[in-house]
């Protein structure tokens, strides 16, 4: 896959080098997804390679993936929660947590491509992420 | 479901979806944990269940993708086995939701895309959080001890259509039914049944009597109606077709002796009646059916044997209704009744007409010849 090999060698030397660099400081970096997993789920569709580092460049990918997609999620909870003290003064106690909702994840993955519906009736309520005394029945 | 927002110490217990997943519970739970983890690094406190469920899910699916297009363009290449660039190439695949740098440029390097890139700088960046659990080799394949052949045990197959290289019979005794296990299980079955078997009995009995008293209370009010058509708001607080089999008692018709064959269709009728009562439901036809009875009843002449089939069959349809309290099918009922009534009081006069007539056709006669003679006189 050497697209353009007369075009700029210094250049081309340069990434190859970044990669292979790369991928040799995956050797000592443990991503939080696990390689057991990611090598079930890689010999599940169908990819074969006992290579440990491409495992790791796998669930590091994944890992930045789901990074982004919290992030944006977390952004968007924060932005709604701002929105709701200022209605609600006196809930402020209880909006201080931050919790990962359908709501914020749904809007975080349609940027990514992922269109998820929000389950109103029965998935979760409102009180999730609340200490189980301070819910009101 | 649950939201699991206080439940993140114990959320890889999940009795339920062992049972759903099959034999990827254990890979799925490991993903929530670390997604979870992922989660909270990026500042999440908690999360709702669902909302880590389908993070993880996504996750999943996200290495299974990347995986699928690796493998693809591996195949593509003329390898079975994949490579670095391979997966450059599916997660350049992958990218063009968010898009990353320099994905215009159809000729650049796959070692220095954007999406490299972005992955090198993402590493640097982020700090080294290992899996908080020590994840044993899975899944675990368990090593499957095939049933021995015949020609491992050296046992001559029992037919001889039967290779000796197939796996050999199980022990007879596995297979052979013994005679205990029939006689077993009806016994159960008994058990199961006798409670409600009881539980219906004694509602049978409740409703027989329901009937009696009904029966019994109707006849006071039904003699009123029979007397009188026009009361008919009397005759609405007592059902008025109770006092029909009471005409044939007046009658004095109901002297009889039920013939077994009757008594056991009655019998048979009670448990429908049962459960007409219980379903509230009275069709039209069986609305209809004394009427059509009577009307038979009427074209086979007043034996003694159809008024005793009329009789023994109007008690359980008197009961249901009664029950049923199906106030519309009375006007429609009575008339026919009602009817048939007035038209049953001729036939025993008629006779009393009939010889009037004769009487009268009698005189008429001796009149006349009387007349003739007197006539021949003058």
């Amino acid at each position: 896959m050497n697209h353009n090999n007369q075009q700029s060698s210094d250049g081309r030397h340069d990434d190859d080098a970044a990669l292979t660099e790369f991928l040799a400081s995956l050797m000592d970096y443990t991503p939080t997804i696990p390689d057991e997993l990611v090598e079930h789920y890689l010999a599940k569709s169908g990819f074969h390679c006992p290579d440990v580092r491409l495992t790791r460049l796998v669930a590091v990918a994944t890992q930045k993936f789901v990074a982004e997609v919290a992030s944006d999620a977390l952004q968007q909870c924060k932005a709604r929660q701002s929105a709701v003290v200022k209605d609600k003064r006196d809930k402020q106690q209880k909006d201080k947590r931050l919790i990962l909702t359908m709501e914020d994840l749904s809007k975080a993955l349609r940027e990514s491509g992922v269109n998820v519906k929000h389950q109103e009736y029965f998935a979760d309520s409102p009180s999730t992420g609340i200490d189980p005394a301070s819910r009101e029945e | 479901m649950n939201d699991g927002g206080a439940e993140i110490g114990n959320k890889h217990e999940h009795p339920n979806t062992k049972r759903k997943f099959g034999g990827d519970d254990f890979a799925q739970a490991i993903a929530k944990i670390a997604v979870a983890q992922i989660c909270e690094r990026v500042g999440f406190q908690t999360f709702q269940q669902s909302a880590l469920g389908t993070l993880s899910d996504i996750a999943v699916q996200y290495i299974h993708h990347i995986g699928k297009t690796a493998n693809f363009y591996a195949n593509l290449a003329g390898r079975t086995k994949g490579n670095a660039f391979d997966i450059l190439q599916g997660l350049e695949d992958l990218g063009p939701a968010q898009g990353f740098a320099g994905a215009s440029d159809i000729d650049h390097c796959l070692a220095s895309s954007g999406v490299v890139r972005e992955i090198i700088k993402y590493v640097n960046e982020a700090q080294d959080s290992p899996f908080a659990y020590s994840i044993p080799c899975f899944p675990v394949v368990k090593e499957q001890n095939p049933t021995p052949s015949f020609f491992q045990i050296g046992e001559e197959p029992p037919d001889e259509h039967i290779p000796a290289w197939l796996p050999a019979f199980p022990d007879p005794q596995t297979y052979i039914q013994f005679p205990t296990e029939n006689e077993r299980a009806p016994d159960t079955h008994m058990k199961k049944n006798e409670p409600a078997k009881q539980q219906r009995k004694v509602e049978r009995s409740l409703l027989n009597m329901q009937q009696r008293f009904a029966c019994n209370g109707q006849e006071g009010p039904s003699s009123v109606n029979h007397g009188d058509i026009s009361k008919e708001k009397f005759s609405a607080e007592s059902n008025p077709f109770l006092s029909a089999p009471l005409h044939f008692k007046e009658k004095e018709v109901s002297s009889m002796v039920r013939p077994a064959k009757l008594s056991k269709e009655v019998t048979v009728k009670h448990p429908a009646a049962d459960a007409r009562a219980v379903s509230n439901h009275i069709s039209v036809v069986e609305t209809f059916a004394p009427a059509i009875e009577a009307m038979k009843n009427k074209l086979y002449d007043s034996e003694e044997e159809q008024t005793k089939v009329l009789l023994n069959q109007r008690p359980a349809v008197q009961f249901k209704i009664g029950v049923g309290k199906n106030r519309l099918g009375k006007p429609i009922q009575l008339d026919p009744l009602n009817q048939d009534c007035n038209k049953i009081a001729p036939w025993f006069g008629k006779d009393d007409e009939k010889d009037e007539k004769r009487r009268r056709a009698e005189k008429i006669l001796k009149y006349s010849t009387e007349n003739t003679q007197e006539l021949a006189q003058m």
